[in-house]
């Protein structure tokens, strides 16, 4: 008996409860919004290219690794610089010799 | 991705100028470092490795060749200008401006010659293989310029010279 009472309140508590449950409301276009996004990520290219410059454009403002290229850049220049401003000196060396010795009317 | 377009391309442009000034101001003072309190026969040293003793003999001949020189190149110049008189009065080349070409090229030969024998006379003060190397190098220099004029002319006139 007591049994039998429970059950019948489970069942209207049961009812009662999915009476009372609103079902959302979807906003405007959900359906082809959902379709679209499914689309955009079966397309793998176009979003890893985006995704591959912003990571890159992220590593490129990181501190140290700003400062590395930097100083990488510099010394690379620098010794460029030397490098080619012996070589500069050396013939400007060798000019003022066949000055000296070759006067430009034999040359 | 515009914000990551214009950070990169930033960054290139930066990179790029970071490399070109460190690259320009390095090469500016390293000539004028090195061209500093140069002397005349500095190019043969740093050439030829030559000892103190090599050097000093060169500079020897070289202070002895330079009056020379000096005294030839003026007598070149009084006689161009000769010869600009003879030529600047008349329209055709007249008899008098003839002799002075020839007078010209005369002192001209004269030149040249007590120049590679001056050229011959350092080679010999140094070690034989740079002496070749210090003699070939200087006749290229100092000859072979005239060489590639010629070479230059006779090819655009169309009339080059073959050996039979």
């Amino acid at each position: 008996m007591n049994k039998e009472n429970i059950n019948l309140e489970d069942a209207k508590l049961s009812t009662l409860l999915r009476a009372a449950r609103t079902a959302p409301v979807l906003p405007p276009r959900f359906q082809e919004g959902v379709w679209r996004r499914i689309e955009e990520a079966d397309a793998p290219g176009k979003s890893n290219g985006i995704a591959w410059l912003d990571a890159l454009a992220a590593l490129v403002l990181r501190p140290r690794l700003a400062l590395a290229t930097v100083t990488v850049l510099m010394i690379a220049g620098a010794l460029l610089g030397v490098r080619d401003g012996s070589q500069m000196a050396h013939q400007d060396a060798q000019a003022r010799y066949l000055a000296a010795v070759a006067p430009h009317s034999l040359r | 991705m515009n914000r990551s377009i214009v950070i990169l391309l930033g960054a290139l442009v930066l990179c790029a100028a970071l490399l070109g000034g460190s690259y320009a101001v390095s090469r500016r003072v390293c000539q004028s470092c090195m061209s500093k309190s140069v002397s005349d026969l500095d190019w043969l040293q740093q050439e030829f490795h030559l000892s103190g003793a090599e050097m000093a003999r060169i500079q020897k001949l070289h202070e002895g060749y330079l009056p020379k020189c000096a005294e030839m190149c003026a007598k070149i110049a009084a006689k161009k200008s000769e010869l600009e008189t003879a030529l600047g009065s008349s329209t055709n080349v007249s008899p008098v401006a003839q002799q002075k070409l020839a007078e010209l090229a005369a002192l001209r030969a004269q030149c040249q010659t007590q120049m590679l024998q001056h050229f011959t006379e350092v080679s010999q003060t140094m070690p034989p293989k740079q002496g070749r190397r210090y003699l070939a190098e200087m006749q290229r220099l100092t000859l072979g310029l005239h060489e590639q004029t010629e070479s230059s002319m006779s090819e655009s006139a169309g009339h080059e010279h073959h050996q039979q």
